[in-house]
């Protein structure tokens, strides 16, 4: 409800925000603040300092060269959703986000914040990681770009280290994608209780599950028949937690349901 | 001290429905806090711990946020709207008359921040659709009215026919 | 979107008392509004007292422990901070809260702090007071606690186990208490009856209503008068005052409650009186102003749940056509760790024994236990509504296995307007009301003759659609003597409230209220009856927002809570409007020379009938009595500040036989739901819904319409998504709107509404109390489930929350749920 003390900067360049990410302990990037003020509230997590990174413009552009599409890591959900340069060339991006919370969160969260924090029901992580989006990550020895394998490493874990700024976002452009998307929510677009994400570009179908394990679970069904799916995702194995809104037998089922879903949506979209 | 570096509390400037304001703040404060207190702003309320009610919802230099997300000190060299500058000289605008004509609201508490997301909603949708107001009022919580009669009144304020109520 | 349906005959009024139809009926725009729409209303954390402190709590982690000790040295030296409490000062200093139970309940210990132990996770310890908010809760936690934790009860089916853990020492025992409640008789409706049909257990789930508006005050003690300010939300003063008054060794007049905008109730705002305790004793030990507003994760974990309830071994006898004789069960309900405002949900219930039927035989056994879970007070339908909630599932379960319509079968049980006032089997008195024709008209709001067309459309795109009736009950005005059939020794009968109406020096009319409005347009609803009476505009009246002691307008049992304004309130201020009425009269009768039955009041003016010219100016009036009296007659009886109070007319109930009338009003609703089932996710939607309302005469349409919209809501929210589920260790698992989720703008249905009127023959105005709706929807959405699963193995609806995982597992195994119910031939 109420913060601990803590020290605040606003560079105005990311050069400047890995510096002060990088020259303090306990430093932490401050994107949308629609889940780390939260945590803060509950003194979950207690950074000493926080970097707002909401001064910093050229984290927010979007962008398509060739056949990239580059989302800056602090566009926001809205930016997204109304960005041109998304609904020509991966428009599953703009309108998974306009699925998340409510107009106020996607005014200032940001689909860096959204992967960052990689809370297992988030959208786009599944999303990104059957899209095969790539992460480029900006630390004060340079950039490195990282695959979606190796992003998320684990509850509210990724490959974003210590001193270090994801900077942006790349998928591949492709108008008309065969992609989908389809979730269970707690009310209407609500937090997920499963989600699943579906491509059907690249070599051959991918889809990847939220919320049954600490990171987005991929799958390679070998046809994009019911059957295939269903086999593919009883292939995984998968031991989702239970809670109060899911038992791990009901999340276990809901994951089939979603990921057949999500791929026959990636198909009808794909004709 | 170059702005680039980290403090524990800074001297802001907002300027909050056209009046400026210069104070020095903790950089943990909360925003609905700091307009709360420290600037007697009382008209947006908290209603939750978690982000979900809405009921501290603004707008931020023209975009609707909910402030208690938000630390004070990011709203340096912004403009904040908020209710108490919704009635210009003390006449109602559209959206607080038609929130009273149509019982949108019962004990009031979570009207500032429906006004708001109302307010911004018909600023970038000036006649939108049912649906268009449920999505664009879902961040408020209200547990007085169940919703229908704040949709109507979103409805006539902008102008559009209503169904007939009794 | 919502629509509103006049009914299409002629409503019969009946004459008697009934005032003329002037503002009363009319929409007049509520005087609440141009504050808060401006954000201008006064919530109590926009107050601000020069040098107050602010209090933080410090919560107990676990759901149970022995508290080993408390340091709070850390604390107080933090600079910044002003002091604390801890429960063993509350000991020494307070007395235990007094306890309606009879023993072993009577013997539980309940202070304003946790003393030596603590029995629920949440439960406040200690309480830091600073300078700031952020330094309170910084020095929060410094406070050391060392606890030694013990096992924790959070099933009410095990709290009389023999191994049971026992949460109060004193008590011996997890019974809060217990009684046996048998009318009719039982053995000859078994006897008669064609078919027994058996519930082995049904379940009311526990939620609450959760205004957004959480609780708090900011209390000033003056040291020198030893008067205690405690400006709150506290909706239900009257008891408050009751409560804390001999807790802290102190009159009640040196407890002036004071409130004002308050951010919703809904009874969750009944029982903070153990806060309220606690932020006067620092206020007096710190001598300054002493600021609390609750925090929505402590509401969650402390405040006023809704009873949880069991019911086991239900037997109902029924003829094969239906009919309903009698039934037999026992409800087993949860409290929680305190009793606050229990047990008189033990009672409460009892108001509407039968629900909406005829039953004529009933056989309850209740028993209230406490478990390690937040102390449970006043829910919106407090207590009625679990009871409402079983008669629907008992009549809804009945017409399933008997596979009779639940339309006809509503129909052949319903108490029939033709029997009313109707006498239940213990004796309370429903006062008006006709469900049958409430329910043909929800039926056509919903288009209930499309309905087979409507399965086949929902059919073809993979769903299943369901229809569902809930019948409710929204009883109003308390008989407070039902208190005695708890505890024969409580000296609690009755109810009254309290209106104060004046006409001032300058013709202003002011009126107090002891009322405690959040939201419920009091000061309109007010105003309006005023002016009918007054001859006035509503715009003429001033009604003060809210209670204050220092009025003196309020009594024993004053607040806003149980549906009862529209009666007592509304009562109480007629009688003063009547009352000053009458001295306006006679002070007319003196300076216009004529009697005063000659005399109107009309167009703010005292006038003789028929010769209008001859008029007295109502400001005239307040000027002759308060500045120019010279001259008056010596014995002239008038003071223009008239002060009434509302007495509804109860005798004490029989305690032996627990027979007589509990409540002075019945308002109905029947609600219909239709629900479209993903046979594949147990994920549902309500794709249409109509409720039906008649709370007798409507002194202002849209606020009536706005509480059964607000009703609905709530039940619908209660239906599907809102649970306050505890894991087997205590612990909240939905201590904040995170993860307890409150329905928004997309997840209502549209709806459809429509009303009759049946005026009450028992009150001043004809108006009935309302407000809490009875849970409609819960019953309603419970019911259209049970339907759209009918084809898939008839599974049972037993529990008053669905969310989409029961549903699923009702899908995937029916006859588990099916195993609660058998039907015994005679």
């Amino acid at each position: 409800m109420l913060l601990r003390e803590v020290e605040y900067a606003r560079p105005s360049s990311a050069a400047e925000a890995v510096r002060l990410l990088d020259s303090r302990d306990g430093a932490r990037a401050l994107a949308g603040g629609q889940t780390l003020v939260n945590v803060m509230k509950a003194r979950a997590a207690s950074p000493d300092v926080l970097v707002d990174l909401n001064r910093i413009d050229d984290l927010r552009l979007i962008s398509v060269s060739g056949d990239t599409l580059q989302i800056g890591a602090m566009a926001t959900y809205t930016q997204i959703m109304a960005a041109s340069e998304v609904e020509v060339s991966r428009p599953i991006l703009g309108e998974v986000s306009a699925q998340i919370a409510d107009v106020q969160v996607r005014n200032r969260g940001t689909i860096g914040g959204n992967v960052c924090s990689n809370d297992p029901t988030n959208h786009l992580p599944p999303l990104l990681v059957a899209l095969e989006a790539t992460f480029t990550i900006l630390g004060s020895g340079g950039e490195r770009v990282v695959s979606a394998k190796e992003f998320f490493l684990g509850v509210y874990m990724t490959a974003v280290g210590e001193g270090e700024l994801l900077t942006s976002i790349s998928v591949p452009a492709a108008a008309n994608a065969a992609d989908g998307f389809a979730s269970i929510t707690i009310g209407r677009d609500g937090t997920c209780i499963v989600n699943a994400a579906a491509s059907l570009e690249g070599e051959s179908p991918r889809v990847a599950i939220g919320c049954v394990d600490a990171v987005p679970v991929l799958v390679r069904p070998g046809g994009t028949d019911e059957e295939s799916v269903h086999q593919a995702v009883q292939g995984a194995r998968l031991e989702p937690p239970s809670d109060v809104h899911a038992s791990a037998e009901y999340r276990l089922h809901l994951a089939e349901i979603c990921a057949v879903r999500a791929l026959r949506q990636a198909e009808e979209r794909g004709r | 001290m170059s702005t680039q570096d980290a403090t524990a509390s800074r001297t802001i400037i907002v300027e909050v429905n056209g009046e400026r304001y210069e104070r020095e703040v903790d950089a943990r404060r909360l925003l609905i806090h700091f307009l709360r207190d420290d600037l007697d702003l009382t008209g947006s309320h908290i209603g939750c711990d978690t982000g979900n009610c809405g009921a501290c919802s603004l707008l931020l230099d023209g975009t609707l946020v909910k402030s208690c997300m938000l630390l004070a000190v990011q709203a340096d060299g912004s403009k904040l709207d908020t209710v108490e500058g919704l009635a210009a000289g003390g006449e109602l605008d559209p959206l607080q008359q038609a929130f009273s004509d149509h019982h949108a609201l019962q004990c009031g508490y979570c009207t500032p921040g429906m006004l708001m997301s109302a307010t911004a909603l018909l600023r970038t949708t000036p006649r939108p659709s049912e649906e268009e107001i449920r999505k664009g009022l879902q961040g408020n919580i209200c547990r007085c009215t169940g919703y229908w009669n704040i949709i109507e009144a979103v409805k006539a304020a902008s102008g559009q026919e209503v169904s007939v109520d009794e | 979107m919502s629509e509103t349906l006049a009914p299409e005959q002629a409503i019969v009024v009946e004459e008697t008392g009934a005032p003329q139809r002037g503002w009363a009926g009319q929409n007049v725009p509520r005087k609440e509004d141009k504050r808060l729409v401006q954000g201008e209303g006064l919530f109590v954390d926009d107050m601000k007292r020069h040098g107050m402190g602010y209090a933080h709590y410090v919560r107990s982690p676990y759901a149970h422990a022995n508290i080993v000790s408390i340091d709070v040295s850390k604390a107080e030296s933090l600079r910044g901070v002003f002091g604390t409490l801890i429960g063993e000062e509350v000991a020494a200093l307070t007395e235990p809260f007094f306890q309606l139970a009879t023993p072993p309940g009577a013997h539980i210990k309940d202070y304003a702090l946790a003393v030596g132990k603590v029995r629920h996770v949440g439960e406040p310890v200690a309480i830091v007071v600073a300078a700031t908010r952020e330094l309170a809760r910084d020095a929060a936690e410094l406070v050391e606690v060392e606890y030694e934790p013990l096992p924790a009860l959070v099933d009410a089916r095990q709290a009389l186990a023999e191994d049971a853990p026992l949460l109060h020492d004193e008590a011996g025992s997890n019974l809060a208490w217990s009684g046996l409640y048998e009318w009719g008789d039982v053995d000859s409706a078994f006897a008669e009856a064609d078919r027994i049909v058996k519930i082995t257990e049904l379940h009311f789930n526990r939620f609450n209503s959760t205004p957004l508006e959480c609780d708090g005050a900011l209390v000033e003690f003056n040291r020198g008068t030893g008067q205690w300010t405690i400006y709150t939300n506290n909706q239900f003063p009257g008891f408050a005052a009751i409560m804390m008054g001999p807790a802290m060794r102190s009159g009640l007049d040196k407890l002036r409650f004071v409130t004002q905008d308050i951010g919703g109730g809904f009874g969750n705002k009944i029982t903070s009186h153990p806060q309220l305790v606690a932020i006067c004793l620092l206020a007096r030990k710190l001598n300054r102003p002493i600021q609390w507003t609750e925090w929505r994760t402590d509401f969650h974990l402390t405040m006023s749940h809704g009873n949880e309830r069991w019911f086991q071994d239900t037997e109902v006898a029924v003829k094969c056509d239906g009919t309903l004789l009698g039934f037999r069960t026992k409800a087993l309900d949860d409290a929680g760790a305190y009793l606050r405002y229990e047990p008189l949900g033990g009672v409460i219930w009892a108001q509407v024994t039968p629900g909406c039927y005829r039953w004529k035989h009933v056989s309850l056994d209740f028993t209230q236990v406490v478990t390690n879970k937040a102390p449970c007070s006043p829910n919106r339908g407090y207590s009625r509504m679990q009871h409402l909630w079983f008669t629907e599932r008992v009549i809804d379960i009945v017409a399933h296995e008997l596979e009779l319509d639940p339309v006809e079968v509503r129909k052949r049980n319903y108490v029939r307007a033709d029997e009313m006032p109707y006498t239940t089997p213990n004796g309370c008195v429903y006062d008006s009301g006709d469900y049958a024709r409430m329910l043909d008209v929800a039926l056509e709001l919903i288009g209930y003759e499309r309905l087979a067309e409507r399965r086949q459309d929902a059919d073809s795109r993979g769903k299943l659609l369901g229809f569902g009736i809930g019948s409710t009950l929204d009883s109003g005005t308390n008989n407070f003597g039902q208190s005695r059939l708890i505890n024969p020794e409580l000296q609690f009968s009755g109810n009254n409230e309290v209106a104060t109406v004046k006409l001032d020096i300058f013709g202003e009319i002011v009126v107090t209220l002891g009322t405690t409005p959040q939201g419920q347009g009091h000061e309109t609803t007010a105003a309006m009856v005023v002016a009918d009476i007054i001859g006035v505009s509503p715009d003429d009246v001033n009604v003060r927002a809210g209670h204050d002691s220092y009025w003196n307008s309020h009594a024993g049992f004053s607040g806003t809570y149980a549906s009862q304004f529209a009666v007592t309130g509304l009562g109480a201020v007629k009688g003063a409007s009547e009352k000053l009425a009458g001295e306006i009269r006679k002070l007319g009768s003196v300076v216009l020379g004529c009697g005063v039955d000659d005399l109107e009041l009309a167009e703010g003016q005292v006038r003789m009938k028929g010769n209008p010219e001859a008029a007295l100016p109502l400001m005239a009036c307040g000027a002759i009595i308060n500045a120019n009296n010279a001259g008056l007659p010596e014995d002239l009886d008038v003071t223009l500040n008239a002060r009434y109070v509302f007495r509804p007319q109860f005798e004490v109930p029989d305690v032996e036989r627990k027979y007589g009338n509990l409540t002075l009003t019945y308002a109905a609703q029947v609600h219909v739901a239709l629900v479209e089932v993903d046979s594949e996710t147990g994920v549902y939607e309500v794709v249409e819904y109509a409720a039906v309302d008649d709370c007798g005469t409507r002194i202002h349409p849209q606020i009536v319409e706005g509480q059964v919209m607000g009703a609905t809501a709530h039940a619908l929210g209660a239906a599907t998504h809102e649970t306050f589920a505890y894991d087997e260790d205590g612990n909240l698992l939905t201590p904040n709107f995170y993860d307890y989720h409150v329905p928004h703008a997309m997840d209502m249905p549209p709806l459809k509404t429509g009303y009759i009127e049946s005026p009450s023959p028992f009150t001043p105005l004809g108006t009935k109390g309302m407000g809490e709706g009875g849970g409609a929807g819960i019953h309603a959405v419970c019911a259209a489930l049970q339907d759209a699963l009918k084809g898939r193995g008839r599974p049972i609806v037993y529990d008053s929350f669905n969310p989409y995982h029961r549903v699923w597992e009702l899908l995937q195994d029916p006859e588990a749920s099916r195993v609660r119910v058998e039907v015994v031939a005679r």
